[in-house]
């Protein structure tokens, strides 16, 4: 192979006219199939191995066994190098394996300079077809595990420790009611026999979609099928999920821990995914009302902006990771979907108050729908927007994986075709049809849990001040209405757990 | 009359050059620099990466320019209020322009510099985003009641990382570190000075007209467009901004003499963290010790390492060990840090730390590994710069503080000039104990 000076790397990512021809495979579901993109003259390559199976296919009792697996794979020697002779091999390449575990779907990146591709995968090869399974690298990566779901999600990220309440909350008993970690009582049961088991049951050729991306030589992704087709054949199928429990009424756990912060998440199961096309109108309504960390979201505006009560507002119509900058990641696609609210941190002397007022501003989007003029802004600002979302060897490949699950030769494409075809009268009725403000799962991490629980179920009014002492009349007026907006929550449907009984067995913590 | 320093002698020959001349640089993008009379610097990068621009504002202020007391997370507050408008565009107005162009778009601010990109697909929308953004810079509006209903945003962002014990450390490090540089504190602020920010309305004019000037500001502008076209829309826009002439002085940290030691007590259960700091030098892209320094942070405290494979995966008694050597425009702190997994071991972890320095002091590392590192830096910020936007965020750390792209080129020249020797000299010049800092912080005592 021509060697390429890795210092022109960059000038090349960025110049040439790249010859591209993405293609993928669908044959026998037993076997392997894949994603290229090739970049000729591209001097990265980009892998992207894909497993159509994630934490939903964890056995019950067993939570957390998907990834420790793959964490085994990724992060634990094959069975011809130790992890610390990989670490070593890797690092002058500034190479390294990737991975990412969600409900049905989980993948291993990674990225390398076409100098280093035959060191690189050589090294990949075996970790994924042979690994090594060592006692002291499963001891390692479970108690990290461990140490993670009982010590850093609970003790140090409140704003995503929010997110997964509302996860056990959404879909208790169901495949995806449990964290991707698992729970520690799970964890502590799970042995090496048990992840040996689980990668024989589950590493099928048909499980495993090989995707490259860059200017990776011609002959490459032959010489890869090849090696992966050792792998035995079969393959796992798509779960039969059961139907999404839609909430009764206003469903509340209280997360409650010392802190002056309130984190608040909240949302309910939505019908739809990107496959439909009822998910363009939707999106729409969903960027108008909270797109991720930006100024259009109407929530960072009437919350942030107006009022300074918290750093931003969001909402989703369906799974969210933010990826590079604030744009989308890849390659979590599920089969069921969630609508939700992400209010960030503010003063827990206001969460009642911002708890209201995300909820009104939600019953007036179901009421009354979009504005004319913001359907119009909105809808020119997705059409932009989405044009970032695709700029790096891996978003570019992560798409197009994304594009075939949900049934599109290319989704940012369609976005180009399907969204000027919109009217604002689309985007209503699929608010009508897929959102509400009655029947919401809400999931609080605060300080004295039970001052709140009886301020919700008794609607005491909850006022807020301002430093600012003229603040606009209007937002005076409006916050008359917001302190005293009524939400039917009911004693027995508000659930308080310490937040160090989180995550330690399977589903939510067991309350009064 | 623009003062033209084009630093570029090749014509854009991005479409055939690199394959057939590999470049020797790291930084490999030919780029124009120029620079209007009233002090605004233009560093222009054209790329021929279809239809996407990504235009950064860099203010060369940030925290390190907090100097007076009472003002610490000042340049990071004024970030927010940059969003305000003007009177010509007022913020409602500005986000609906933002939103029609459909840009990915945000403000950060640092230490040394604030940063303002806006990223948006269209060459045809670039006049209108300098044009837009220019009324931004130079026109922007506010009253005292907006400035006081954004304040409590900051207070909401604090609390927002209010459960994370990696900002703490952080905070408890370089405020026992550092005696009188404003890098004693950090870009957030204390909390005290925080929620006093509503009161501050006369300060931040006062920050605006010292520090939000031309002669204080970059104008970097990477991908799909035509440097001349760029130019003469900047000239038109911006040549009406005035400088403002102001000269910071940074207070200098008296020299160390003793060791430092400080601990926080976690409120609940965590994982028990270590940092270590000692005062180092400020960036340089010619004196050989911070290039030294870099890789021996690499050589000794990366995933290759000894130490790390000994206490992450033999002993796995971390469950990380790095090192962060920041480039800053004045000195500050090398730092090594720890996630270490039983309270018991972390004194264990910090002699490890500092038998590691000592021996670094005593004997040579390895050709071989030096040689890996510098290979691994080459092929990682390779990896990085493969779209406009890389190029750009990159772009916007050096020129902060070299206000010259080619600073990433000398930077590495300097490192493939590091021998092992120059590691062990400044191994004993910085890692002294009376140099040293200590910070630990664990919990769950209170559950």
């Amino acid at each position: 192979m021509k060697k390429l000076h890795y210092y022109s790397l960059s000038i090349l990512l960025l110049s040439l006219p790249f010859i591209t021809m993405s293609c993928g495979t669908k044959a026998d579901p037993n076997k392997l199939s894949s994603e290229l993109l090739p970049l000729e003259g591209n001097p990265l390559v980009g892998f992207r191995i894909l497993l159509k199976i994630g934490s939903a296919n964890d056995p019950a009792g067993k939570e957390g066994l998907c990834q420790l697996t793959l964490s085994m794979l990724a992060n634990g020697g094959s069975k011809s190098l130790t992890f610390k002779e990989i670490q070593k091999k890797f690092y002058p390449l500034a190479a390294s394996v990737g991975l990412r575990v969600d409900k049905e779907m989980s993948v291993f990146t990674g990225q390398v300079h076409l100098d280093n591709i035959e060191k690189y995968y050589a090294i990949l090869k075996d970790m994924l077809l042979d690994p090594g399974f060592r006692l002291d690298d499963f001891n390692r990566i479970k108690t990290n595990q461990i140490n993670f779901l009982e010590k850093t999600l609970v003790g140090n990220m409140d704003e995503q420790f929010g997110k997964e309440i509302l996860n056990l909350l959404m879909y208790e008993g169901h495949p995806y009611g449990h964290h991707e970690a698992g729970n520690i009582e799970a964890l502590e049961k799970i042995t090496l026999d048990d992840v040996k088991a689980f990668y024989n049951e589950y590493f099928l050729q048909g499980n495993i979609t090989v995707g490259l991306v860059g200017g990776y030589p011609t002959e490459f992704p032959d010489k890869v099928m090849e090696d992966f087709s050792s792998l035995p054949e079969g393959f796992t199928p798509k779960l039969d999920l059961p139907e999404q429990r839609q909430p009764n009424g206003l469903e509340v756990v209280i997360a409650e821990k010392k802190t002056p912060a309130t984190a608040i998440s909240m949302g309910f199961p939505v019908l739809l995914s990107r496959a439909s096309d009822d998910y363009f109108p939707l999106w729409i309504a969903g960027s108008h009302f909270g797109e991720h960390r930006q100024h259009v979201s109407l929530l960072f505006q009437k919350i942030r902006e107006e009022r300074g009560q918290n750093y931003g507002d969001y909402a989703y119509i369906d799974h969210f990771i933010q990826g590079r900058r604030k744009y989308p990641a890849t390659n979590y696609c599920r089969q069921q979907q969630y609508f939700s609210i992400w209010i960030r941190p503010l003063v827990n002397s206001n969460r009642h108050f911002v708890l209201r007022q995300a909820l009104k501003e939600l019953k007036k989007l179901v009421e009354e729908g979009i504005p004319r003029e913001r359907f119009q802004e909105v809808q020119k600002y997705l059409l932009n927007y989405t044009k970032l979302y695709a700029q790096t060897l891996g978003e570019r490949l992560g798409w197009q994986i994304d594009s075939h699950y949900y049934g599109y030769g290319d989704f940012l494409e369609e976005v180009q075709k399907k969204l000027p075809t919109l009217s604002q009268e689309d985007v209503n009725r699929s608010i009508k049809t897929y959102f509400n403000s009655n029947t919401i799962y809400i999931a609080i991490i605060t300080d004295d849990a039970e001052a709140l629980k009886n301020a919700l179920v008794a609607n005491t009014p909850s006022p807020i001040t301002y430093a600012n002492p003229n603040m606009p009349k209007e937002i005076l007026e409006e916050d008359l209405v917001i302190q005293t907006f009524p939400l039917d929550v009911r004693p027995e449907n508000v659930r308080i757990a310490p937040a160090s009984e989180f995550f330690l067995k399977a589903g939510l913590p067991k309350t009064e | 009359m623009a003062k033209f320093t084009s630093l570029c002698l090749s014509l854009f020959l991005l479409l055939s050059a690199p394959l057939l001349f590999p470049s020797s640089k790291i930084f490999p993008y030919d780029y124009k620099i120029e620079e209007l009379e009233n002090g605004l610097k233009i560093v222009s990068i054209p790329l021929d990466n279809p239809n996407i621009i990504s235009h950064y504002i860099i203010i060369r202020s940030g925290s390190r320019n907090e100097v007076e007391p009472g003002k610490s997370g000042f340049a990071h507050f004024f970030e927010h209020m940059m969003f305000k408008g003007t009177k010509d565009l007022p913020r409602e107005k500005y986000d609906e322009f933002l939103t029609l162009l459909g840009a990915g778009t945000n403000g950060y601010t640092t230490d040394d510099y604030t940063c303002y990109f806006v990223v948006f697909a269209g060459k045809e929308n670039l006049e209108e985003v300098v044009k837009v953004e220019a009324d931004r810079f130079i026109n922007l509006y506010y009253t005292e009641e907006m400035l006081k209903t954004e304040a409590p945003v900051i207070e909401g962002e604090y609390y927002a990382s209010v459960s994370s014990p990696g900002r703490r450390i952080y905070e408890l490090l370089r405020d026992t570190a550092f005696e009188k540089h404003s890098y004693k504190h950090t870009t957030l602020g204390y909390l005290r000075d925080i929620q006093d920010m509503p009161n501050q309305f006369e300060y931040s004019q006062l920050f605006k007209k010292r520090f939000y000037a031309p002669d204080n500001t970059i104008l970097l502008v990477a991908g799909d467009f035509d440097h001349d076209q760029l130019m003469e829309y900047v000239r038109k826009h911006y040549s009406g901004w005035e400088p403002s002439n102001y000269i910071l002085k940074t207070p200098e940290d008296p020299i160390q003499t003793q060791a430092k030691r400080a601990h926080y007590d976690w409120p609940t259960k965590t994982l028990p963290r270590l940092a270590i700091g000692f005062h180092g030098p400020a960036y340089s892209d010619e004196k050989i010790d911070k290039a030294a320094l870099d890789l021996l942070a690499e050589i000794a405290f990366s995933r290759s390492s000894p130490l790390y494979q000994k206490l992450v995966i033999e002993e796995q008694k971390c469950l990380t060990l790095s090192a962060s050597f920041s480039d800053r425009r004045d000195p500050h702190l090398l730092v090594f840090s720890s996630i270490v997994k039983k309270d018991e071991d972390l004194t264990y972890v910090e002699n490890e730390i500092f038998k590691e320095l000592e021996r670094l002091k005593e004997e040579s590392v390895s050709e071989e590994h030096l040689a890996d590192v510098k290979s691994n830096l080459k092929y990682s910020y390779s990896n990085t710069m493969g779209t406009t936007d890389g190029v750009a965020s990159i772009l916007a750390r050096y020129i902060n503080l070299a206000t010259d792209p080619g600073t990433m080129n000398k930077l590495f020249n300097l490192y493939e000039k590091v021998t092992t020797e120059d590691i062990r000299e400044m191994a004993k010049k910085y890692f002294k104990k009376t140099n040293s800092t200590v910070v630990t912080l664990s919990g769950g005592k209170a559950q």
